[in-house]
């Protein structure tokens, strides 16, 4: 590289580099330093090293190892749980679209496809704000269902579990589409009568051909929603009850109502924890199959 | 028949999507003051009122009924508009220069760049939001306009980034060999030869970084003051107070207005991929 080319090079890298090393890295090196300091009595923090932050993640309360309660595993439970559950349930749903509308001519599927990507674009808040009105105990849905005579009595739906996956269901669902689309698209058809001819059943053609051929966009699509969904607060604060409280409602709290920042930071630790190993899971298993392909 | 249960799956499924929109867009015309979801007659009140044309549900603040403020709401459009335009023209300059600098250099830390690019955007968003908090409070710097626009770039940055480097794949470096050839100096290349070919891939990673800023919700609620606050920060804060009837008409505003600037993009895009 000749001198006026590495000038160049750090022209262009030298901006950027300096500023995403100030205000992307150093923010996140502080969170891993504040999850190791003293809380402060009225919500400062003392420059101390502290390790009952992470204790009383695991179950110990604040530097008495004496009451073992692991109510915060409970609620990362409960996170995890809910996170699992919407990448589920989207891959669920989006699996059969994402065939119809491979299936369909090509003019239709630019539609269809510009159809599912138009609602993503929508405010987030305002697309969970529309399952407030429908949900409400004198919303939407309880009217139709009372209407029609289905229900004698409106039903609790709001500020429920239900609730919640619904809403993250609906939030995610253009994040799983899209990657599983691409997969779905360009598998080989010719394959797929391969297989019928040699005698294989459908589901045996859909368990030995179809699915292992569309597990990238599987994979894609599920680390693409689970990511997003573990640390979610804004949907269970919206559409979710108190019992609902997620992990990301706690670490909220601890930055803005009870101002423990130390514990907070050593919170998103343990998710940023759990999101980078199930990124190697989902990783290794995309490989393996990767390779069995 | 499997084929047309298919089809009632997916009208099922686009049924899901829209609904909860049209929704919103109804009960904006709802003129029933005191509980929006009862239909008490078509109205364009809450609309005249977000526009500044008279006042809101006249008959309803003679009841003593609270309304939400106007000015207020009109503020944090204006912060959002703001931070959005600051964002837009930041991350272009600083995604585009980085995917320039990916493209065209051979250099050993390009596998750390390569890959600390996804870093922003496979990151809970709530991670990077508290990280930014403890940094800003830690060197004293008050959470406002500032903060929300500095904060935002780190992760628009990257969504520029890829979306040009999509388009940079797609050029012939032979043109701008021919170019130096020719005796161009390397400035003359990028603004005669390399920026117009680029131009669809920055418009297309501008429009997005504008998109996602407007929209962004998780990591700006911790890096807005009170004084700085942003549109989708009000509506959420709205929202946790208790609703009133004209956020539907804002709500409907911010749809038709977001979706109109995506169909903007995905048709440029569209062309683009075309031609």
């Amino acid at each position: 590289m000749t001198h006026r080319d590495r000038l160049h090079l750090w022209g262009l890298l030298g901006p950027v580099t300096l500023f995403l090393g100030v205000f992307f890295l150093i923010p996140l090196l502080t969170i891993a330093l504040y999850s190791i300091l003293t809380p402060g009595l009225y919500g400062g923090v003392e420059w101390a090293f502290y390790h009952w932050n992470y204790g009383r993640i695991f179950g110990w309360a604040d530097g008495i190892d004496e009451v073992f309660e692991p109510v915060y595993l409970q609620i990362l439970a409960r996170s995890l749980g809910l996170a699992l559950t919407t990448v589920l349930l989207c891959l669920a749903i989006c699996y059969p679209v994402a065939f119809w509308v491979a299936w369909l001519p090509q003019r239709w599927r630019m539609l269809f496809l510009f159809l599912i990507a138009l609602p993503f674009f929508a405010s987030l808040i305002v697309r969970l704000y529309a399952w407030l009105l429908i949900l409400k105990p004198s919303g939407l849905l309880n009217t139709v269902l009372l209407a029609t005579g289905l229900i004698s009595e409106p039903l609790d739906l709001l500020y429920t579990p239900s609730a919640v996956v619904l809403g993250m269901v609906y939030i995610f669902l253009p994040f799983m589409f899209l990657p599983l689309f691409a997969a779905i698209d360009t598998l080989d058809a010719a394959l797929i009568e391969a297989s019928a001819d040699l005698g294989a059943k459908p589901w045996q053609t859909f368990l030995k051909v179809i699915f292992p051929m569309t597990l990238p966009g599987v994979v894609a699509g599920s680390v693409i929603v689970f990511i997003p969904a573990v640390g979610n607060f804004i949907v269970p604060d919206i559409l979710g009850g108190a019992k609902g409280l997620m992990t990301g409602n706690l670490i909220e709290q601890q930055f803005l109502s009870s101002r423990n920042w130390p514990f907070g930071s050593a919170l998103a630790m343990v998710v940023m924890a759990v999101v980078l190993g199930a990124l190697t899971i989902f990783a290794t298993r995309a490989k393996k199959a990767g390779g069995a392909a | 028949m499997k084929r047309s249960f298919l089809t009632l799956f997916a009208l099922g499924f686009f049924a899901f999507l829209y609904v909860p929109l049209f929704v919103i867009i109804g009960y904006s015309f709802n003129a029933n003051p005191v509980n929006m979801l009862i239909w008490d007659g078509f109205t364009l009140d809450w609309y005249r009122g977000l526009l500044g044309l008279g006042t809101p549900g006249l008959d309803a603040q003679n009841r003593g009924i609270y309304i939400e403020s106007t000015p207020q709401l009109l503020a944090a459009l204006k912060t959002s508009l703001i931070v959005a335009c600051s964002t837009t023209v930041i991350s272009t300059i600083f995604g585009t220069s980085l995917a320039l600098a990916l493209a065209r250099f051979q250099f050993r830390a390009k596998p750390l760049y390569t890959g600390g690019l996804m870093l922003p955007i496979m990151m809970p968003d709530i991670v990077l939001g508290i990280g930014l908090l403890i940094f800003f409070s830690t060197i004293g710097l008050r959470l406002s306009i500032l903060t929300i626009v500095l904060g935002q770039c780190t992760f628009l940055t990257s969504y520029v980034c890829i979306t040009v480097q999509a388009r940079l794949a797609g050029l012939d470096p032979a043109l701008e060999e021919a170019s130096a050839d020719l005796g161009a100096n390397a400035w003359t290349t990028f603004r005669k030869v390399t920026l117009p070919q680029l131009a669809p891939g920055l418009v297309g990673g501008a429009l997005l970084a504008f998109i996602i800023s407007m929209d962004d919700l998780v990591i700006t609620y911790f890096i807005s003051g009170t004084g700085s606050q942003t549109l989708p920060i009000y509506i959420f804060g709205m929202i946790r107070r208790g609703v009133k009837p004209e956020i539907n008409a804002i709500a409907t505003l911010i749809i038709l207005a977001s979706m109109l600037v995506a169909a903007l993009g995905l048709w440029l895009r569209a062309r683009q991929d075309r031609s």
